[in-house]
């Protein structure tokens, strides 16, 4: 199929791009949401489905590096036009192009460059039977100049690809019927529905957009996402009106039961499952009754919540693993520069310093005749002048077992953060803790202590925070409401009560959909009447459809890349507290 | 007091906010302004100011700002003391438009002196020298600060922000920033249709891969550059690219952006 000579030498991967390129491609108005992923085994063509943005895995098209990199930007460019899926293959990607170039004009040198250095690649249209030659022509005028109209394009088959424009019959996750029917490179009829979402919007993308989501635009999703992987395993069916959850603490059953406002289930798929027991995380005392808000009674239904503050089992003392220690070492200095210099106190009653300035206008004062009271006329240097304690909440439910398009497990990715955002803020020396939570219905929030405020972070903890498991659900509500209550304790005049999640909040117990997220939304705004400043990061690429509501429009931020989330995480919280 | 003819400092308006701005003035009403940064709220204020023909007095509000720096103080001089007026009181002695820019920064402590001077009281006690000062009709407080995520830790206490009318600004329409950038800096229409197309693109990545989107106050900027003959890819990296981010996987970025939009 790869009519063209490979120049190993020149190629350029897409993992040398690959910071570059989403940027790129986002500006010029492509989907954020979309992720990018090398395209394997498709030839090197650049496509794009609901979730990602594929593009050649490496080029080495042509023998020079700077030309095979040229190329990368302009199929970043040119995937992030809208298409005009109504158009046939060629033409589909001459109006692209040629909608790219009047808007890029920086773009027009290297698109002609990459032009000419292409066409000399591909076979002389002399040289081809008569049909293919009409066909080639077709594309070399289409290449050269894309402004100029074209007829709709006879039969292509059969021709060298052409990696300077997008995947012909792009593979499609969910096929239609008859999509095989089109299967020929370079078939001349639409191969799809116009109708493909993201694609079809991108166009008017604005800036912000992802946080200006109305009210109005609530999707809520019936069931916890959970669910999607495994089979419904409600309990109980109580009706959510607050009469069950004192029954049986006993084995969970993993039968397949509907709660009442569940949609019918959709898949007969059943995984076996059991709440592993044993090896279980340690309960820290008795545990600890909170209310939680019921949106139908409007109302805080008090003691309805039991939370137990745990530690997580299989922990050991752990020195910081060696992968993340350079990028520690990097963000630790970062973080002592947070220390503030400014961290000498003027003003106080009492210290080891005089306070001149003051002791001045104290006497300037006095003979004016208008002394007041008793001024503070002493300088100190107390402990923790930037007066800031942050509690950290981690998000632990099985949905982040998920895997992100890189390989890794989102766990892997909290577990990371958590550990540098730890190394960072001992650095800067501000107070802080490090909690994580889960649930399994209403009377077993488990709140996970891995570093409590009055804790140093030493290889005890950390060995608590590398000892992290993904748990169960997400009743976000109790443990915002403890975590808040945790952090109100500490002296502090700032509260940061930073909330790392990857989902919106949600239960077997009738714990979803709009009970849920305005449960959470309440536990938010109780944290704000105790002088806590909630604040959420998630890695949810919908979390706009929802977040707003809970946290305000300025209460969060969505992380593009998840795996971005430690440098994310350290950067954010520099930026909050400076 | 006639104040001097003033030259009226140029501004754009993006919607009704001159109009809304005068009515509030008209009812002494205190105004707050809140929008990212280099959005146009200072040029607004001063545009207004010399409108409505008041003196303008700006505090750069920061951390370390007392309460004594807004109200006064007294000094020492030759052996005996005196009082000198801090800017809140001189504007409410005076009269005109006292602006508090980034208020946000300053210490909620301090942000208390403002209440009684906010609310339909409108006096300013001077506890230091036993005045109890009464705003003239002409005296206006005026407030500014930056709403986005990053100062979620800095928000203003309910009961001073509710003293205010609120406006809130953003980066301007295209055709409004067109309108500045050419008034500003003189470039060609065509580069400065460019300028706007970029701007567009990189506020896109606002809140993913940059803090804040683009100022018009840089683009601005690279428009002077530019006018001034800078080639376009160099003004706009040193005028947009390096201001935005430190990162250099983020300038690297931003850099192809710009390219992408200005040849070489
Ligand atoms: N609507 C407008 N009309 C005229 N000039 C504008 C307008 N908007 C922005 N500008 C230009 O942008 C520059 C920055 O605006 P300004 O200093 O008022 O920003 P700001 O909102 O006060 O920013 P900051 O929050 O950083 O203080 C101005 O000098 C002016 O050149
Ligand atoms: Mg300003």
């Amino acid at each position: 199929m790869n009519a063209y000579p490979v120049h190993p030498d020149a190629a350029v991967p897409l993992a040398a791009m690959e910071t570059l390129l989403p940027v790129l491609f986002r500006a010029l108005g492509g989907d954020p949401a979309l992720k990018l992923k090398p395209a394997g085994g498709h030839g090197a063509h650049a496509w794009q489905d609901e979730a990602t943005l594929y593009l050649p895995e490496s080029i080495a098209l042509f023998d020079t590096a700077e030309l095979n990199r040229r190329l990368y930007l302009w199929l970043a460019a040119l995937s992030a036009e809208p298409v005009d899926e109504t158009l046939d293959w060629l033409n589909r990607n001459r109006v692209a192009a040629a909608a790219c170039l009047a808007r890029q004009p920086g773009l027009a040198a290297e698109y002609r460059s990459l032009v000419e250095a292409f066409l000399a690649l591909r076979p002389e249209p002399d040289s081809l039977p008569d049909e293919q030659r009409l066909a080639e022509l077709a594309v070399r005028a289409a290449l050269t100049d894309p402004a100029r109209e074209q007829p709709a394009s006879a039969n292509l088959a059969g021709l060298a690809p052409v990696p300077l424009w997008l995947h012909p019959n792009p593979p499609r996750p969910q096929a239609k019927p008859d999509a095989g029917a089109n299967k020929q490179a370079g078939s001349a009829a639409p191969t799809e529905t116009p109708d493909n979402g993201p694609r079809a919007k991108q166009g008017d993308k604005q800036a912000g957009e992802e946080k200006k989501v109305a009210l109005t635009d609530f999707k809520f999703e019936a069931k916890p996402r959970w669910e999607d992987y495994l089979s419904d395993h409600r309990d109980n069916q109580g009706g959510g009106e607050g009469g069950q959850g004192d029954e049986e603490k006993g084995p969970r059953a993993t039968g397949a039961i509907d709660g009442d406002d569940a949609p019918p289930a959709t898949s007969g798929m059943t995984y076996g499952f059991a709440w592993h027991t044993e090896n279980d995380d340690t309960p820290l005392g008795p545990g600890i009754k909170l209310p939680e808000w019921d949106c139908r009674k409007n109302a805080l239904v008090p003691d309805y919540c039991l939370l137990k503050p745990m530690l997580p089992a299989g922990a050991s003392r752990q020195p910081l693993p060696d992968r993340l220690k350079s990028l520690a070492r990097h963000i630790q200095r970062q973080f002592q520069a947070l220390t503030p210099e400014r961290s000498r106190k003027s003003g106080e009653f009492n210290g080891p310093d005089i306070d001149l300035d003051r002791v001045i206008r104290f006497f300037v004062e006095r003979h004016s005749g208008h002394a007041i009271g008793e001024p503070g006329l002493y300088q100190a240097w107390p402990q923790k002048e930037r007066s800031l304690a942050c509690l950290l909440l981690a998000d632990l439910s099985l949905s982040t077992e998920n895997r992100l398009p890189s390989g890794h497990k989102i766990i892997d990715v909290i577990r990371d953060s958590l550990a540098l955002f730890a190394e960072a803020l001992t650095a800067s020396g501000d107070r802080f803790g490090l909690y994580g939570f889960s649930s399994i219905q209403r009377d077993e929030v488990r709140f996970l202590v891995l570093k409590d405020f009055s804790e140093r972070y030493d290889d005890e903890t950390r060995g608590r925070v590398l000892a992290l498991r993904p748990g169960y659900y997400t009743r976000m509500g109790a443990a915002i409401r403890q975590a808040s209550a945790v952090i109100a304790e500490q002296p502090a005049e700032r509260r940061l009560l930073l909330i790392v999640s990857d989902g919106k909040p949600s239960d077997l117990d009738h714990y979803d959909g709009r009970y849920a997220v305005e449960d959470t939304r309440e536990s938010v705004r109780e944290a704000r009447a105790l002088g806590v400043t909630p604040f959420c990061v998630t890695v949810d690429q919908e979390a706009s459809a929802y977040l707003p509501h809970i946290f305000g429009s300025n209460g969060f931020v969505v992380v593009q890349q998840a795996e971005t989330l430690p440098q994310v995480l350290t950067r954010l919280y520099a930026q909050m507290t400076r | 007091m006639t104040a001097p003819e003033r030259e009226l400092p140029f501004y754009q308006p993006v919607g009704d906010e001159c109009e809304l701005f005068e009515a509030a003035w008209r009812q002494q009403l205190p105004v707050l302004i809140k929008g990212p940064t280099g959005c146009g709220k200072t040029r607004f204020v001063a545009h207004m100011a010399a409108r409505l023909n008041l003196p303008l007095i700006t505090v750069s509000c920061h951390d370390d700002l007392t309460a004594a720096d807004l109200v006064g103080r007294h000094l020492i001089g030759d052996g005996a003391t005196y009082w000198v007026d801090g800017p809140l009181t001189r504007a409410v002695r005076e009269g005109g438009i006292c602006y508090l820019d980034e208020v946000v920064e300053a210490r909620k402590d301090t942000t208390v002196v403002l209440h009684p001077v906010t609310d339909d009281r409108r006096v300013l006690p001077i506890e230091r020298t036993g005045e109890t000062l009464i705003a003239p009709k002409n005296f206006m407080l005026v407030v500014s600060y930056n709403p986005g995520y990053q100062h979620v830790l800095k928000s203003l206490k309910p009961s001073t922000r509710q003293r205010f009318v609120a406006l809130a600004f953003d980066f301007p329409r295209p055709e409004v920033e067109t309108a500045v950038l050419k008034q500003e800096s003189g470039l060609d229409d065509a580069r400065i249709a460019q300028l706007v197309t970029l701007a567009g693109q990189l506020r896109r990545l606002a809140g993913y891969d940059l803090e804040e989107g683009v100022s018009t106050r840089l683009l601005v900027y690279a428009a002077k550059l530019m006018a001034a003959g800078m080639a376009p890819r160099r003004a706009c990296r040193t005028a947009l690219v390096e201001p935005l981010s430190d990162d250099t996987d983020t300038v690297a970025a931003l850099a192809a952006i710009v390219d992408a939009q200005f040849a070489a």
